[in-house]
């Protein structure tokens, strides 16, 4: 979004509050009919993704200036992008985007990130990771019966969550694709943090920079995909980085790719998994994975205060995130019993973690996925999984925090059960993700 | 303007830590409102989207809590603005001395009772919410065409109320029934079947002793200028079809199933004189689930979801007179029964229905229909949208008032203020089985533009003046003093009995008078 459409959003809020629920012809029954954790959580209209563009016209029209006050109504959102879903089934607005944007403003400004969040951008800074750990113990989850093929064209993207915090997941997906037979390398001592904490909160230059470094060390090696498991990592790399510099490697998440070997007889899924399982869609992988769609038409005045787009220019509503492939995987698994919660798809709800939440405000982060934990107790399942390392930690807090019973897996340790691998997964527990 | 530390302390007592805030960025965001602009215009002000802006917000979660923070604004001389979802000027305080009541805490469903049709609720429930709940009952409720996102209970107490299904829902201001209200004093008064000493309950609206809903609400709602409504119950109606409802896909290009006795009629009817005959006779049979006059633009409008979609539609849109009719039943002979009356009245009235023939709306046209979600289509030209008239009257005096309106449209179009809408921009919807009807006149126009903002303003001021100077009725936006004093003297001098009201309920004029009418002495 660049300046120009920004400074004309800014004043289109309809205040109709279409943004705080999902959208309407979905909604199924009034405990879940909400999309937006802020607002849900601090309940003022400032927190709600109309209110923060109210907030953005006001500090334009210099209403307002940057305060505390703003600072923390401002970073106190998912940056989920459920209000951009819902306002967009008919709107043009961009909520989200204007979130970000008014992120980016308050930083250049000289306001924001959090406190918090800076530590973590400073850490990525020194150390390529934002949890403060030595580069050096990047590769500790490598354990000795990983194949990694250096001459692989394929470059398996671990990610700092992954690396330092869930190793569970790095470890099902390396032997989940040795399983497959199918060659992957790491980028080892030369993998950098993918850059999203800086962008999500609002440091625009240093998450350029980030972006450089990374595609700079990738493109000297000759690959031509590169695989996520962390949902991250992958909108990042999908969306974002396009935005800023080309690259002409193929991205992959990993449950697109394990959707395949099973549909391709990679993977002989001999294990039954007798467990009710619902799926929490992360935000990125889903409705924040949909990347924008190039469009150079042009605006068209057709009448007096009309103007027509030609071609019509594409909205990004969440509809081509990655929702099917991770369910196909869970249907395809002998013995689960697949089961939606009632939030799913482009308008699930956020697990709680995102945008710098989880570091600047752990109690928000830990309330929503709280709320996300009953849903998904609520289908009558057992077991809960995803596919991002951001939304297992908080949601794995949640059932911790609400003494559940529900069990976290991310979806890649239940393919691994269902291949008969030895499960030799580790369970860590932390609250510790950016 | 911000509240004394001490009363500041004095509202969070009552509802505690976290649940107000005074500041500026909170308050400045209760400021803002869709259309502010264009009422700021009207009184001489910056056409800005903000309006003075409240000392503070408070979040109250009981009728309590309400009573005690109406008492203190009572106290200390605070005005008090109410709002349940918010949408729209009329949320907006009209000073700066004023708190705003957001009541989105209160948002239980307290009562669902299916055998006598009636669901209790609190503010902050939506249509949406109210509704799927009730359809597991088989149940539907009324919805205002503002959308499914709004309170039923804001409606219901204080704002007009029509709808796209008002044919088979009815209208806000017949569907209220029982009432709790804490009055501009504070005190609570409990208005029908509720007031009752021994059972109090819901199902009724009246009474004890004479009723108060004409002074509740009037025809067109007090706009939190007469106390705060905590609860009310509403009446609920059959939901017209099966319940069964799957909608697929991803938005927002979803894929809905049709329900199986469900058909949609779009017929030109060519002139006004035809219009009006057929929709009577379509209404007289009490088969419709809706049945609108919209112009050819709004045809255009509600099958679309983006400008461009719309301009597609042109054909569509040069219908003379185009009358958009749904049935639905939940049985096979029922869905016969009301097509073949249909039929009879197509033939006899020589009309075509052009659905399935010229045209074929995408199927989540009809899953927008049953949610009530069609009247956000207004806003999909240039995101500015403002209606004008909104009298209820005869199908006669609706299209004698859209026909007047015209001409005059047509002057603000040519300006190049407001957008082409072929003059008429008109929707008309019945009630009770076409005993009355009303008609309005939604209008597009650019909210960025000041150019564009006074010139809707002056359209709107200009077709109030019609209203009254070809005995049209009183439109929707007669709100405010200044408004009541313009159209009080030609309609039984009503307002001098409204500021009757407001000085016995409102001794202190605590209730913020602005979209209602002031005391006396102010
Ligand atoms: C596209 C569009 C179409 C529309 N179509 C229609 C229509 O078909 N029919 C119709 O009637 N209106 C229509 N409107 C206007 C609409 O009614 C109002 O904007 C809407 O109902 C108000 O929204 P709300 O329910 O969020 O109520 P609110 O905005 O919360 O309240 C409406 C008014 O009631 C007052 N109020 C709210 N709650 C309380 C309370 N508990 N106690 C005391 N006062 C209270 C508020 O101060 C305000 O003045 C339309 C608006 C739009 C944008």
């Amino acid at each position: 979004m660049n300046e120009k459409e920004y400074n004309q959003m800014i004043k289109r809020c309809l205040r109709c509050s279409i943004c705080k629920w999902i959208p309407q012809l979905q909604i199924k029954s009034q405990k879940y009919a909400t999309i937006c954790p802020s607002i849900d959580m601090f309940n003022f209209h400032a927190y709600s993704g109309g209110g923060r563009i109210i907030i953005a016209l006001a500090l334009e029209m210099g209403r307002l200036k940057p305060s505390q006050e703003l600072l923390d109504i401002v970073y106190k959102c998912t940056e989920c992008g459920g209000c951009a879903v819902a306002c967009k089934f008919l709107n043009t607005l961009e909520p989200l985007e204007i979130i970000v944007k008014l992120r980016e403003k308050l930083v250049s400004l000289g306001y924001g990130p959090m406190p918090k969040q800076q530590q973590y951008i400073e850490s990525i800074k020194s150390n390529n990771n934002p949890y403060n750990e030595l580069h050096e113990n990047r590769l500790d989850w490598l354990s000795n019966d990983i194949k990694i093929d250096p001459d692989a064209k394929v470059l398996y993207f671990v990610g700092c969550t992954s690396s330092y915090r869930r190793k569970e997941i790095v470890l099902a997906t390396a032997r989940i694709m040795n399983a497959a037979s199918y060659p992957f390398k790491i980028l080892s001592e030369y993998e950098y943090c993918c850059g999203s904490p800086i962008l999500r909160t609002g440091d625009k230059k240093s998450f350029i920079d980030q972006v450089n470094k990374n595609l700079d060390i990738i493109e000297k090696e000759n690959i031509d995909t590169v695989v996520f498991s962390c949902a991250g990592c992958y909108d990042t790399f999908k969306v974002d980085y396009p935005l800023e510099r080309e690259y002409n490697f193929k991205t992959l998440h990993t449950t697109e790719l394990f959707n395949e070997f099973i549909d391709n007889s990679k993977l002989k899924l001999n294990n039954q998994v007798l467990q009710t399982v619902t799926y929490h869609d992360p935000c990125h992988l889903g409705r924040n994975s949909e990347p924008y769609e190039e469009w150079d038409g042009e605006a068209l005045q057709m009448m007096p205060l009309v103007s027509l787009n030609m071609p019509e220019k594409p909205k990004r509503c969440g509809t081509y995130g990655i929702y099917e492939s991770p369910r196909d995987i869970l249907k395809k698994i002998p013995g689960i019993n697949f089961i939606e919660m009632e939030r799913i798809k482009e308008y699930s709800y956020c697990c709680g973690a995102g945008g710098g939440v989880k570091s600047a405000f752990p109690e928000f982060a830990l309330k929503t996925a709280k709320t996300r934990i009953e849903e998904a107790e609520d289908t009558g399942a057992e077991i809960i999984t995803s596919a991002c390392p951001f939304c297992y930690t908080n949601l794995n807090d949640g059932i911790i925090e609400k003494g559940s019973n529900l069990t976290f897996y991310d979806i890649s340790e239940l393919l691994l059960m269902a291949i008969g691998s030895p499960n030799k997964s580790i369970k860590e527990s932390s609250t510790e993700v950016a | 303007m911000v509240l004394e530390k001490d009363i500041f302390k004095e509202f969070e007592d009552i509802v505690g830590i976290g649940n107000i805030d005074d500041g500026e960025v909170i308050t400045n965001v209760y400021a803002y409102n869709w259309c502010m602009e264009i009422f700021n215009y009207m009184e001489g002000k910056e056409p800005i989207p903000f309006s003075p802006i409240p000392k503070a917000v408070v979040l109250p979660s009981s009728t309590v809590e309400v009573q005690q923070i109406v008492k203190l604004c009572n106290k200390y001389r605070i005005v008090f603005k109410a709002q349940s979802t918010g949408l729209g000027p009329w949320n907006q305080p009209s000073t700066d001395n004023s708190i705003i009541i957001d009541l989105r805490r209160m948002n239980k469903i307290v009562k669902i009772d299916e055998k006598n049709l009636y669901a209790v609720i609190e503010p902050y429930v939506s249509g949406s919410q109210l509704q799927v709940e009730i359809m597991k009952y088989g149940l539907n409720c009324h919805m205002p065409g503002a959308g499914p996102q709004v309170s039923p209970l804001a409606s219901a107490t204080s704002m007009n109320g029509p709808g796209f299904t008002s044919p088979s829902t009815g209208h806000s201001a017949r569907n209220v029934l029982a009432v709790e209200w804490v009055l501009p004093d504070g005190e609570i008064m409990k208005l029908g079947a509720y007031g009752l000493k021994n059972n109090p309950d819901f199902f009724h609206g009246d009474g004890p002793g004479p009723s108060l809903r004409g002074i509740m609400r009037g025809w067109a709602g007090t706009k939190s200028g007469l106390g705060v409504f905590t609860k009310v119950a509403v009446k609920l109606f059959p939901y017209p079809c099966s319940t069964e409802y799957s909608v697929k896909g991803y938005s927002p290009n979803y894929d809905f199933e049709i329900p199986e006795f469900m058909k949609l009629y779009v017929m030109d009817c060519g002139n006004f004189k035809k219009l009006e005959t057929v929709m009577l006779r379509v209404e007289e049979q009490e088969i419709s689930f809706m049945c609108s006059y919209l112009s050819g633009f709004a045809v255009m409008a509600i099958f679309s979801n983006s400008i461009e979609s719309l301009m597609d539609k042109i054909a569509i849109g040069q219908m003379k007179a185009p009358l958009v009719v749904i049935i639905a039943a939940r049985t096979q002979r029922e869905f016969y029964y009301k097509q073949k009356v249909m039929d009879f009245l197509l033939k006899k009235f020589k009309i075509k229905n052009i659905i399935g023939k010229i045209y074929t709306p995408n199927p989540t046209f009809y899953a927008e229909a049953l949610r009530s979600n069609l009247g956000l289509h207004g806003f999909i030209a240039t995101g500015g949208f403002q209606s004008t008239k909104g009298v209820a009257d005869t199908a006669n005096v609706c299209l004698r008032s859209t026909k007047s309106n015209i001409p005059l449209k047509k002057g603000f179009i040519k300006q190049g203020v407001i957008v082409n809408d072929f003059g008429e921009g008109t929707w008309m919807t019945s009630y009770e089985s076409g005993h009355y009807f009303h008609m309005e006149s939604p209008t597009m126009f650019d909210q960025t533009t000041e150019q564009s903002v006074s010139g809707m303003a002056e359209y709107m001021e200009k077709s109030n003046q019609l209203d009254l100077l070809k005995h049209l009725g009183a439109p929707f936006f007669v709100e405010g003093t200044r408004m009541h004093e313009l159209f009080g003297p030609h309609m039984s001098n009503y307002h001098i009995w409204l500021r009757k009201i407001k000085e016995i309920f409102d001794p202190n004029n605590i209730s913020d008078s602005g979209f209602y009418i002031t005391p006396q002495n102010k």
